[in-house]
């Protein structure tokens, strides 16, 4: 195998990776901070994607305008769940399984409206950046991969100094670890959740937004992203948001080595065949911690 | 300061407390004693809003704050070190603080009780530990962050729900040590105990709890003496926890 195919494959698998990453970790913070397993976290990715493209192609929007609002779309629908659903849940102590449906419908909701109101046709962003092409260890790189990779870095370094260092982060990682101690010294920890949603939904959408110029968007990608979120987040220890984004690149990479070493239309199966061994041998994910309970 | 009127709660179809009153005075250290089950801690949930109620009031300062959220209830002067501490275990000693010293600022704006300084003063290992997370500190060291966090809140009623279940004795004679310390400098307790000897040691009233009833209040000597009186240490806490 030359060293071309290779770095070219590997590198492939580092920008997927890292999408997946990205909604992985939309996924684990929302559910370290709910205990909602959210069944729609790709829709987060369809919906700001599709934002972007309409804003920027229908409206003739600036780009990083467009993006900016895209981002906030995700924002917005993750506080509309919370607000209309999820509290209510919460409140009447309803049963675990029943946030998988709702969130399942929800998704299901979302991808029949993109269906009603954009058709079938998937839609393309434009590369973040110029149209240039680099070659890096022999592989051929468009000026976006970059971009997608030193963001989505970003994203992930930001996040983990959000959590650790801001009054709001910390509050938000309180209320999640005892929402009973949280209350307790004056944290409103119904707002904690309200802002763990905005946050993955926002994440989710950067995610959609950052994979768009390189897969087109359609109203049936999202359970894909969201299965992929889910390996990620999964793999990397459901509680822990940075896990995920390892989960998301080892994903990533794993996936595209399979399509090298064997092919691409088995690379689910290898794929999903080496996570099911890796959490046989890692039950509680890559970074994962044991036996915490509650939130 | 704290008023509780005929206070009803329960989980579910199970009722827990049976309509009780009580009262707290202003600078006034009580306690709240009763067996496993009595409804202790039901009470404490209710009067910081974490727990059910059904009926009845909870007024501090002449202000009813009954349908309150819990978060908004510290800005009355109530702090509450809870059973089983209630700690963010994966988060800094610090960082455990630093919340409820936000939170305390914004309480009281003017000329705080509780500094950092303040409270590494009471509890020297905070200084020192700092940057631990909590979930490698002892029992009692946890104990003493517990009870720092509630006291950055800036109260005038601190609420502990038996603060020294499952410690060393040591520790447990450098806990009241503080706690009498504040009561000193007018801090108003409401000590929830099982262990009599220990809250007599800090209180100067008491109420007795058995199934979900406050059954008996003692004060003055009879509460300074109440373990020597067999009959009401044997009626209302039962042999165990009498006879230490
Ligand atoms: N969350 C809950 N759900 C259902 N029942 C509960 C709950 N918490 C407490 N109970 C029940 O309510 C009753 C009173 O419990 P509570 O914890 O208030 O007693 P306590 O006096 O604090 O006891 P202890 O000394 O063991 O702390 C018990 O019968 C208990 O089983
Ligand atoms: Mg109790």
């Amino acid at each position: 195998m030359n060293v071309g195919l290779l770095a070219q494959s590997l590198l492939a698998g580092i920008t997927n990776g890292l999408t997946y990453a990205l909604i992985g970790i939309g996924l684990a913070a929302i559910f370290k901070g709910s205990r909602v397993p959210n069944a729609m976290q790709g829709e987060f990715s369809v919906v700001g994607a599709i934002v972007v493209v309409l804003l920027l192609t229908g409206h003739g929007w600036p780009y990083w305008l467009a993006i900016l609002c895209g981002g906030l779309s995700g924002a917005i629908l993750g506080a509309f769940i919370e607000v209309a659903f999820i509290r209510y849940m919460i409140r009447n102590a309803a049963p675990e399984d029943s946030y998988l449906l709702l969130t399942i419908g929800i998704g299901l909701s979302i991808s029949a409206a993109v269906l009603y109101f954009f058709g079938r046709e998937s839609h393309l962003l434009p590369g973040f950046g110029s149209d240039n092409l680099y070659i890096i260890l022999d592989a051929v790189v468009r000026e976006h991969v970059i971009w997608l990779i030193a963001i989505s870095i970003l994203l992930t370094i930001g996040l983990r100094q959000f959590y650790r260092t801001t009054s709001v982060g910390l509050k938000m990682m309180a209320a999640s670890i005892d929402p009973v101690g949280a209350a307790s010294i004056g944290i409103d920890v119904t707002l904690m959740r309200t802002f763990t949603f905005m946050l993955g939904g926002a994440l989710g959408a950067a995610a959609g937004i950052l994979i768009t110029p390189i897969i087109p968007v359609d109203y049936m990608i999202g359970l894909q992203l969201t299965l992929k979120g889910f390996a990620a987040a999964i793999l990397g220890g459901l509680t822990n948001p940075l896990g995920a984004a390892i989960g998301g690149l080892v994903l990533g990479i794993i996936e595209a080595m399979a399509i090298v070493g064997v092919s691409s239309s088995y690379k689910d199966v290898i794929t999903f065949s080496l996570l099911i061994l890796i959490m046989i041998a890692m039950p509680q994910g890559l970074l994962g911690r044991a036996g915490r309970t509650g939130g | 300061m704290l008023a509780i009127k005929e206070l009803t709660a329960g989980y579910g179809q199970l009722r827990v407390l049976h309509g009780v009153s009580m009262h707290v005075g202003k600078g006034e250290a009580v306690a709240i004693v009763g067996a496993n089950g009595a409804g202790k801690t039901t009470l404490v949930n209710a009067v910081c809003g974490l727990g059910p109620v059904t009926q009845g009031r909870v007024i501090k300062d002449d202000v009813d704050l009954t349908s309150d959220a819990a978060h908004r209830r510290g800005r009355h002067g109530i702090a509450v070190v809870l059973e089983n501490r209630r700690l963010f275990g994966e988060m800094t000693v610090q960082e455990n603080l630093r919340l409820a010293e936000e939170h305390g600022r914004a309480y009281r704006s003017a000329n705080l009780q509780f500094t950092w300084q303040r409270i590494c003063e009471l509890f020297p290992l905070i200084a020192e530990r700092r940057r631990t997370r909590i979930e490698l500190l002892s029992g009692g060291q946890q104990q003493m962050v517990a009870i720092a966090r509630a006291l950055l809140l800036q109260p005038d009623l601190l609420i502990l729900d038996e603060p020294s279940t499952g410690l060393a004795p040591k520790i447990v004679k450098e806990i009241l040590h503080v706690l009498r310390g504040l009561r000193s400098e007018g801090m108003g307790i409401l000590l929830i105990e099982q262990n009599v000897g220990v809250a007599v040691e800090i209180t100067d009233r008491a109420y007795v709890m058995a199934l979900g009833r406050i059954v008996h209040e003692a004060a003055g000597t009879e509460w300074q003496t109440f373990l020597n009186d067999e009959r009401l240490a044997a009626a209302y806490l039962g042999k165990a926890s009498a006879g230490i």
